[in-house]
C-alpha cells in the first residue's frame, strides 16, 4: 500500500512540475518581445553562456576526434577501409557526438551556472526585488538567458565537430599514414548536408531549447535556500543529460 | 565585472568562430558545394532497375561529376523507373545518342548515372532524354546466375567427377 | 464598486493603505486571520511581532505578490488582489521596497543598482540619469561608493544603496522589511536616521516590519504588534511601552517565558524520562 501512495504521489508530483515547467516556458516565450529592443541583454548572456563555455567544448571536441581518428582507423584497417576514416570521423561528429556531447558538457558548464546564479538570484530576494520594481524578472533574467543557450548550443556543437574532424585529421594523416585526398574526398562524398549536417544542427538546437529550458526552470523554481539551489544545480544536470539522451535516440529514429 | 566592450567583441569572435564553424561542415566537411548545381539542366532516362540509387546521387561522365539526380519516379505504362538528373549548365554538349548506367562505386559504394557520349553532333536539351540505358546491377541477381551457370555447365559439358 | 470609490476619497484625506478583514492561509495553516490594519499618509507606521507572525506577510499583500484568501487590500484607493498585472506594475513603480539582505543584483556595481528602475522604466538621457542616481546616492551618504560591486559593500551600505534604490523613482511609499536585521549599533543608527529623513523630507510614507523593538518605536508615530496571525496592540510608541497587557509586556520587554511560552509542547518530563529509551 505504502508503495503504491509513493509511485502514486511522486507521479503527481512529476505530472505538477511538468504543468509548472511548461506554463514557465510559455511565459518565458511570450514575454521575450522585449528582447527585440534590449538585445543587448542576449548578447551579455552568450557571453556567459557560449563563450565561457567555449573551451571545455574545443578542448572536448580535440579528445574525441583524436581518439575517433585511433579507434576508427584500427577498425578500418582490419577490412581494409582506412581510406574511409575521414567519413566515419565526419559522420559521428556530425550526426551524434557533436550535438550530443556539446548538450551535455553544456549542461554540465552553463546549465548548473544557470540553474546556481537564478537560483542565488532567487534567495537573495534579486528576484523578489526586481518584481517589486516593477520588472518581470521572468522576460529581464530568464528570457535573455534562455535565448542566449539557444543561440549558443548550435554554435558550440559546430565548432566541437570541426575541432573534432580537424584532430581526426591530424592523428589519421599525420600519425596513421591515411592518405590526405582520401580522407577529405571520402567524407565529402558521404557526408550530406541535408540528412547529416542540417540534421545535427536541428538536433542541437533543440538540445539547446531543452538543457537551457531546464536550467532557467530548476533555477526560477528552486527552494530559495542554499540546500535547495544546490538540490536545483544537480537536478539540472541529471535531468538535462537525461533528456538529451533520450530526446536523442528519438530524434535519430525519426531522422537517419 | 567586465568591461562592456571586451565582452562584446569576445561574444563576435564566438558567433564569427560558430558560423565559420557551420559553414566549414557545410561546404568542406559535407557536399553543400558540389550539390550545388549552376543554372543546370534536366534530362531524363528509364531503367529497367535502378537498385540504390537515390535522389541526389551523383551524375558522372568520363568519371567527372556534371549534375546529381534530381527525382527518382516510377512510369505506370513501361513499369520502368525514370530518373531525371539536373545537369551543370557548362556541361551543355552531351550528344543524344548517349547512354546511361548504373554504377557503383567500389565494391559496397554508393551508386551513380554513369554517362557515356555517342556520337551524335545534336546535343541533349532540357527536359531531353536519353535512349540508350543499363540497369544497375543487383547482386542477388548476379549471384543468382553464377550458380545457374555452375549448375548446368557441369552437367551438360563434362562429369562432375572433373571437379576439383 | 460604489463603497470602493467613496473609500477612495477617504484613503486620500488619512490612509494610503488599508487593509480589512484579511484571511491568508499558507496550505491549511492560517497566517493572518481576519486582520485589519491602516497605513496612515506621511507617517512612519511599525508592524512588529515574532519570527513567522505574518509580518512580511502583510508587506507581500500590500505589494500585491500574495493575494488574500478574503478581505480587502487598498493602496491608494486601488483595490491590488483586483489590479491586472499592468495595473499592480504601475502602482508598484510608486512603491519602494527594502529587503532585508538589499537584494542589489550581485552583477551590477552600486551605481548600476542604483539607475536600475530608470533605466527599465524610463528613457532618461544618459547625463541627466547620472545626476538622478548620483542625488539619491549622496542622500544615502554613498556617492563615493558609486562603483563598488555588491560584494564589496558591507551589510549597512548594501542597505542603504538599496535604500537609495528604492526612492530612486521618488515612490509615494516604502516598505522596509526588517532593515535593522544583522547590523552594528551605527549602521543600525544610520538606518533609523535616513527612514525618519526621508520621511519627513519627501513626505513618503513609511512601513516598518521589524522585530527590533528599541530601534524601530524610537523612528515611528504609530505601532502595530502582531502574533498569531492577529494585531495584539496598536498605538503610539508611547502607548504599547507603557501597556500592561501581558503578551506586549513579554516582546516589548523580551521576557523569555509569557504568553509565547518557553518551552514547546511536550508531554510530562517524567514520563519522557523513563519511557524505556523508545523515542
Amino acid at each position: 500500500m505504502r508503495a503504491f501512495q509513493y509511485l502514486g504521489g511522486a507521479a503527481l508530483d512529476g505530472v505538477e512540475r511538468l504543468g509548472r515547467a511548461t506554463l514557465f516556458l510559455y511565459e518565458v516565450v511570450s514575454g521575450s518581445w522585449m528582447l527585440v529592443r534590449r538585445f543587448y541583454l542576449v548578447i551579455e548572456q552568450v557571453y556567459a553562456v557560449g563563450v565561457l563555455t567555449l573551451v571545455i567544448i574545443l578542448v572536448s571536441g580535440g579528445f574525441v576526434g583524436l581518439v575517433l581518428g585511433l579507434q576508427g582507423y584500427n577498425t578500418l584497417a582490419k577490412f581494409g577501409a582506412a581510406d574511409s576514416l575521414g567519413l566515419l570521423v565526419a559522420l559521428s561528429l556530425v550526426r551524434e557526438l557533436g550535438p550530443v556531447v556539446t548538450a551535455l558538457l553544456f549542461a554540465g558548464r552553463a546549465g548548473s551556472a544557470l540553474t546556481a546564479e537564478i537560483g542565488l538570484m532567487k534567495a537573495t530576494d534579486q528576484l523578489a526585488g526586481m518584481e517589486m520594481m516593477a520588472v518581470n524578472p521572468v522576460t529581464r533574467v530568464i528570457a535573455p538567458r534562455f535565448f542566449a543557450g539557444i543561440v549558443s548550443m548550435p554554435l558550440l556543437a559546430a565548432l566541437f565537430s570541426v575541432v573534432g574532424v580537424l584532430s581526426g585529421h591530424m592523428i589519421g594523416v599525420g600519425l596513421l599514414g591515411v592518405d590526405v585526398g582520401a580522407f577529405w574526398s571520402q567524407m565529402q562524398n558521404g557526408v550530406d548536408f541535408y540528412d547529416d549536417i542540417l540534421n545535427g544542427v536541428i538536433k542541437s538546437v533543440v538540445f539547446g531549447v531543452v538543457v537551457t529550458g531546464i536550467a532557467v526552470f530548476e533555477g526560477y523554481d528552486a527552494v530559495p535556500t542554499s540546500e535547495g539551489v544546490s538540490r536545483a544545480t544537480n537536478r539540472t544536470v541529471v535531468y538535462s543529460s537525461l533528456a538529451v539522451l533520450g530526446l536523442d535516440f528519438i530524434m535519430t529514429a525519426l531522422m537517419f | 565585472m567586465i568591461q562592456r566592450k571586451v565582452l562584446e567583441i569576445w561574444v563576435g569572435v564566438f558567433v564569427a568562430a560558430g558560423l565559420f564553424a557551420l559553414g566549414t561542415l557545410a561546404f568542406r566537411v559535407g557536399n553543400l558545394a558540389t550539390a550545388e548545381v549552376a543554372n543546370g539542366y534536366r534530362i531524363e532516362a528509364q531503367f529497367e532497375n535502378i537498385g540504390g540509387l537515390k535522389v541526389r546521387s551523383p551524375v558522372t561522365l568520363a568519371g567527372v561529376r556534371i549534375g546529381r539526380v534530381a527525382a527518382i519516379g516510377f512510369d505506370p505504362a513501361t513499369y520502368q523507373a525514370v530518373v531525371s538528373m539536373n545537369i551543370d549548365g557548362r556541361y551543355n554538349v552531351i550528344p543524344v545518342d548517349t547512354s546511361a548506367s548504373i554504377y557503383t562505386s567500389g565494391l559496397l559504394g554508393e551508386q551513380y548515372v554513369g554517362l557515356e557520349p555517342g556520337g551524335s553532333e545534336e546535343y541533349l536539351k532540357d527536359q531531353g532524354k536519353i535512349q540508350l540505358t543499363q540497369s544497375a546491377l543487383v547482386l542477388e541477381k548476379l549471384v543468382g546466375r553464377l550458380f545457374t551457370s555452375f549448375i548446368e555447365k557441369p552437367a551438360a559439358d563434362k562429369p562432375a567427377s572433373d571437379k576439383k | 464598486m460604489t463603497s470602493s470609490v467613496s473609500q477612495a476619497v477617504f484613503n486620500d484625506s488619512t490612509n494610503l493603505v488599508e487593509i480589512r478583514d484579511v484571511h491568508f492561509a499558507r496550505g491549511t495553516r492560517p497566517i493572518l486571520s481576519d486582520m485589519t490594519l491602516t497605513i496612515p499618509r506621511g507617517k512612519v507606521t511599525v508592524i512588529m511581532g515574532g519570527s513567522g507572525c505574518g509580518k512580511t506577510t502583510v508587506l507581500n499583500l500590500i505589494g500585491g505578490r500574495l493575494r488574500p484568501d478574503r478581505g480587502q487590500v487598498m493602496v491608494d484607493g486601488l483595490s491590488v488582489p483586483d489590479l491586472n498585472i499592468k495595473a499592480l506594475y504601475a502602482l508598484r513603480k510608486r512603491m519602494g521596497m527594502l529587503f532585508q539582505t538589499g537584494a542589489l543584483l550581485t552583477d551590477l556595481s552600486a551605481f548600476e543598482n542604483v539607475a536600475f528602475p530608470l533605466r527599465e522604466h524610463t528613457r532618461l538621457p544618459e547625463a541627466l540619469l547620472r545626476h538622478v542616481v548620483l542625488m539619491k546616492l549622496e542622500t544615502v551618504g554613498l556617492r563615493g561608493a558609486r562603483d563598488l560591486m555588491p560584494a564589496e559593500l558591507s551589510g549597512g551600505m548594501a542597505r542603504r544603496v538599496a535604500l537609495a534604490r528604492a526612492i530612486v523613482m521618488e515612490p509615494m511609499m516604502i516598505m522596509y522589511d526588517e532593515p535593522f536585521t544583522g547590523l552594528d549599533p551605527i549602521s543600525k543608527g544610520v538606518i533609523a536616521k535616513l527612514i525618519r529623513e526621508l520621511n519627513d523630507a519627501l513626505g513618503i510614507t513609511s512601513i516598518v516590519v521589524s522585530h527590533d523593538v528599541a530601534d524601530t518605536l524610537a523612528i515611528s508615530d504609530y505601532a502595530y504588534l502582531l502574533g498569531g496571525g492577529r494585531i495584539l496592540a496598536q498605538g503610539t510608541p508611547q502607548a504599547l511601552q507603557q501597556s500592561t497587557a501581558a503578551d506586549v509586556r513579554q516582546f516589548m520587554q523580551g521576557l523569555p517565558d509569557g504568553p509565547v511560552p518557553y518551552t514547546y509542547p511536550a508531554r510530562a518530563y517524567i514520563e519522557d524520562l523513563f519511557d524505556g529509551g523508545s523515542p
